[in-house]
């Protein structure tokens, strides 16, 4: 049990996605200007990665392994996280088409981040048992929410004060995200002792 | 020194989160809007340079995502108009179609991790956990329906080349 723990505080804070990994980038600037959208986006971004994680796992034990067809990971990933998208479309569209219209527009933005390919390819690495795999990727991904909706917080308070004008805009939003980074830092130093 | 927020914001209004649409057709009263497509950076006026769309994506293709409001505003085909809907329903949905059935993933794969301790065990129960919360997701859907959260509403007339996002 200790070990799941600190495995998703490893993924969540210490070697968060987006601060200590640097993925997901354009998503983390692009679609924070509100706290609202940044929380459906995690959501979304959540769900598509903690569920291409699982198939991920699938493919690599049972098929690129015992094959060895590693070479083919990076592709393969690639068309199983298309693939887990187009399911989690299709799915929301059947269960409320008013959810689909409300909440569609995330989807084609997630299969285009790079962060779902990173934490795939970073489980793969760590050779972890299915579960523990899962963990790490639901972990990792609830990491990438918690800053975003950090950082559209922050934003929507820039957005209310007078920043200097060659500040203005996206500048402060990177001074702002480089503070956030710095302050995830402290995470790195924790012990379990 | 003055907080420009003090004089400028409203914190009493009602807050919503708007999007672009515009008119593909009427009926009689009810008019379907087409939203307009927006990249990760909200910049509506130039998706059609915007390579964040998604590829093949279904909610890429905007007649799948077209929906009607009744006609008050008397709007003709190709007009371009604001929608919105409240803060907190976005989140609302969100939870409703992600959140739900992701925690019954877990729940289900970590109660047959803890019985079985087998990986494809935990496999099965993963799966069918999702399925049962994709049942749960279509009934909390269909109480958000029924409360009116999830429809979008007509605010205004867009300006002339105006954008999301935009003061």
């Amino acid at each position: 049990m200790k070990e799941y723990v600190l495995l998703m505080v490893s993924a969540a804070l210490v070697n968060n996605v987006i601060l200590a990994r640097f993925l997901g980038l354009c998503s983390f600037m692009g679609v924070t200007t509100r706290v609202d959208a940044a929380t459906g986006m995690g959501m979304a971004t959540t769900f598509v990665i903690t569920i291409s994680s699982m198939a991920d796992w699938a493919v690599q034990t049972f098929l690129l392994e015992p094959y060895s067809l590693g070479y083919l990971r990076t592709v393969t990933f690639i068309l199983v996280i298309a693939a887990a998208v187009q399911f989690t479309e299709m799915t929301v569209k059947k269960v409320s088409p008013p959810l689909f219209q409300m909440l569609g527009i995330y989807l084609p933005l997630i299969t285009t981040n790079c962060a779902v390919l990173g934490v795939a390819l970073l489980l793969v690495e760590g050779r972890m048992s299915f579960i523990s795999s899962t963990l790490f990727a639901f972990a990792s991904s609830i990491g990438y929410s918690l800053v975003m909706v950090m950082f559209a917080g922050l934003r929507e308070r820039l957005a209310l004060v007078d920043v200097p004008r060659l500040f203005a805009g996206p500048p402060i939003g990177f001074i702002v995200a480089s503070l956030l980074a710095l302050a995830f830092m402290g995470f790195s130093g924790m012990s379990t002792s | 020194m003055i907080n420009p927020a003090d004089s400028s914001t409203d914190f009493s209004a009602p807050s919503m989160n708007e999007g672009l649409a515009h008119v593909v057709a009427v009926e009689g009263n009810v008019v379907w809007l087409e939203p307009e497509q927006t990249g990760s950076c909200g910049g509506c006026a130039a998706s059609g340079s915007c390579g964040a769309k998604g590829i093949g994506t279904m909610a890429s293709r905007l007649e799948y995502r077209r929906f009607k409001i009744d006609n008050e505003a008397n709007l003709f085909v190709g007009e371009r108009v604001v929608i919105g809907i409240p803060d907190n329903a976005l989140i609302k949905a969100a939870i409703t179609a992600y959140a739900i059935p992701l925690a019954t993933l877990l729940l289900a794969g970590a109660l047959a991790q803890w019985r079985f301790g087998n990986d494809l065990a935990t496999m099965a129960a993963m799966v069918t956990g999702l399925l049962v919360g994709l049942g749960f997701s279509r009934v909390g859907a269909g109480r958000l329906l029924t409360q009116g959260d999830l429809a979008p509403r007509f605010l205004r007339r867009a300006r002339p080349g105006e954008v999301c996002n935009q003061p």
